[in-house]
């Protein structure tokens, strides 16, 4: 006889790995009673590629390409924060010239990172049009830095003690041109987006995450900024040339998923005022540490960077067995904490609020699983 | 400040060492020894003064494993690192239930390194499949070995 299960009260859905409102290959296990979420394990380890294991074998230079594949969306930062973490290591300083290419570059390459997700999460909740906007707009970015980093996504651009190749005119031009109509753009994104009442009724007291829950989980990056708590690695643990700059941390009020969307958003105009006064500071001088040594070995010891990155806080920790190759490296990454929250927002809510709550993280899936 | 407040709150636990650290050098304000037994009472200290888990993870020292918490605060600069010394067939307690968000960095701690962790409601595989029979971050795994330009 077939069991049919009928007097059961709750039922497995697979939700991915293949799903496109996952972002790569993440898995979600729910339970489901009726159309309510009960219960939510997040299965993730499909893009595991030991980039920690990886790191124990190379040398240091030969581990800096790796950076670029870990957060595919915010390369720069993630290249920052490693060379940042060797620097340190060996203690090279970087110019002042090339702390602020690395602002800028970093900056233009979070500005790309949140316009993906832009278009991506209305895309998820439905809204067909913005994703054709924002890649428009992040073409434009793309090019600008394919032109100084010669890639176009996985980027390995920052060297230790500096940045191999200096800003020309037609960068310098391109991107004060690409800032004047993204701030247009803005403008037609808010009349798109944030006044559709649609969107608001989607997003609005959806996945509400309290103080108490962010210091519990560990959440970082403008997840947790919606959530009214202003910590940004640029402000709190100022590096490169960041206190240089006037901006603001923007935050939220109530800690949902309408929240998280405006503080993205608003992010992006502080990272155009953040380019627009590094392009206008920017210093002369060079842009490579003189004495940069061929063959990196630093001594015995260890050291954590922290770094922002357009989802939250990327920590590098380093030990050095006084080896040439590092004894171990830990990538603590954004979304890895950020996501682990989603077990407990998860119950009680409907597939689709899952769906809006799971892309109001912004993550990137290969990033979780290094 | 907060780090006398963190110095404060741990002081009765009678850890092996709470020391401040060279900022400048390794980016820790304060460094912390503890026995992994102590980690529990840590943790609920460090979550009275609302610091947050940044990252744990694990190092092989061949003889012993260390385990290394890093904690930090939202509001005020002030990295402290634990480190927790356990011996290579010895289980640690979780602290999961203190810090819920440590649920995920001990499973990945126990899938690379094979470090189980008493008292925790999931311990299985986080990053690799779940039929593996390897920790890959095991100093004597035996993976063949990329070159190390010299």
């Amino acid at each position: 006889m077939i069991e049919l299960g009928i007097e059961e009260k709750t039922y497995t859905l697979n939700l991915g790995p293949q799903h496109p409102s996952t972002h790569g290959v993440l898995r979600v296990l729910l339970e489901m009673e009726g159309e309510f979420i009960t219960k939510a394990e997040p299965v993730i380890g499909y893009g595991h590629r030991a980039h920690e294991h990886m790191a124990e074998n190379r040398n240091y230079h030969q581990f800096l390409p790796n950076m670029g594949r870990v957060d595919y969306l915010h390369a720069l930062a993630f290249n920052q924060g490693y060379c940042m973490a060797v620097e340190k290591l060996i203690g090279l300083t970087v110019p002042e010239r090339g702390e602020f290419i690395r602002v800028i570059t970093s900056e233009l390459n979070r500005i790309s990172s949140h316009l993906l997700w832009l278009g991506a999460y209305l895309l998820d909740l439905g809204a067909f049009t913005p994703i054709l906007y924002c890649f428009d707009d992040r073409e434009n970015i793309l090019d600008l830095l394919d032109r100084i980093t010669g890639s176009r996504l996985t980027y390995c651009f920052y060297r230790f003690g500096g940045v191999p190749q200096d800003l020309d005119d037609e960068f310098i031009t391109g991107t004060r041109a690409f800032i004047k109509r993204l701030r247009k753009r803005f403008k037609d994104y808010d009349n798109l987006v944030t006044k559709n009442i649609i969107f608001i009724k989607r997003t609005r007291d959806v996945g509400v995450f309290t103080r108490e829950q962010a210091i519990r989980y560990g959440l970082t990056g403008p997840t947790l900024r919606g959530s009214g708590i202003a910590y940004d690695i640029r402000r709190s643990e100022p590096y490169s040339a960041y206190p240089l700059f006037n901006f603001e941390i923007p935050t939220g009020q109530r800690g949902d998923v309408m929240d998280r969307y405006l503080v993205r958003v608003r992010e992006m105009e502080q990272s155009l005022r953040i380019i627009e006064q590094a392009l206008d500071k920017l210093p002369e001088g060079p842009i490579m540490a003189e004495k940069v040594p061929k063959r990196i070995k630093p001594a015995e010891g260890e050291v954590f960077q922290a770094v922002e990155t357009a989802r939250g806080e990327f920590g590098c920790y380093i030990v050095s067995a006084g080896d040439i190759k590092p004894y171990r490296i830990k990538l603590r990454v954004p979304s890895f904490g950020n996501l682990s929250i989603l077990p407990e927002v998860a119950v009680d809510t409907l597939v689709a609020d899952l769906v809006a709550i799971l892309g109001s993280f912004d993550v990137v899936v290969p990033e979780i699983d290094r | 400040m907060l780090m006398s407040k963190i110095q404060e709150a741990l002081s009765p636990l009678g850890l092996e060492q709470v020391a401040p650290g060279d900022y400048a050098k390794t980016g820790y304000h304060l460094e912390v020894k503890a026995s992994p037994e102590q980690m529990p009472e840590v943790a609920r200290a460090m979550l009275g003064v609302d610091c947050f888990l940044e990252s744990l993870t694990a190092l092989d020292l061949r003889e012993s494993f260390t385990l290394v918490y890093h904690f930090a605060n939202f509001w005020e600069l002030c990295r402290t690192v634990v480190y927790a010394s356990l011996a290579k067939d010895a289980a640690a307690p979780t602290i999961s239930h203190v810090y819920p968000g440590a649920d995920w960095y001990e499973r990945e701690v126990y899938d690379l390194f094979g470090i189980k962790f008493a008292g925790h409601p999931n311990l299985k595989r986080l990053l690799l499949p779940e039929d593996a029979d390897f920790h890959p971050l095991l100093k004597d795994f035996g993976a063949t070995e990329a070159k190390a330009n010299d």
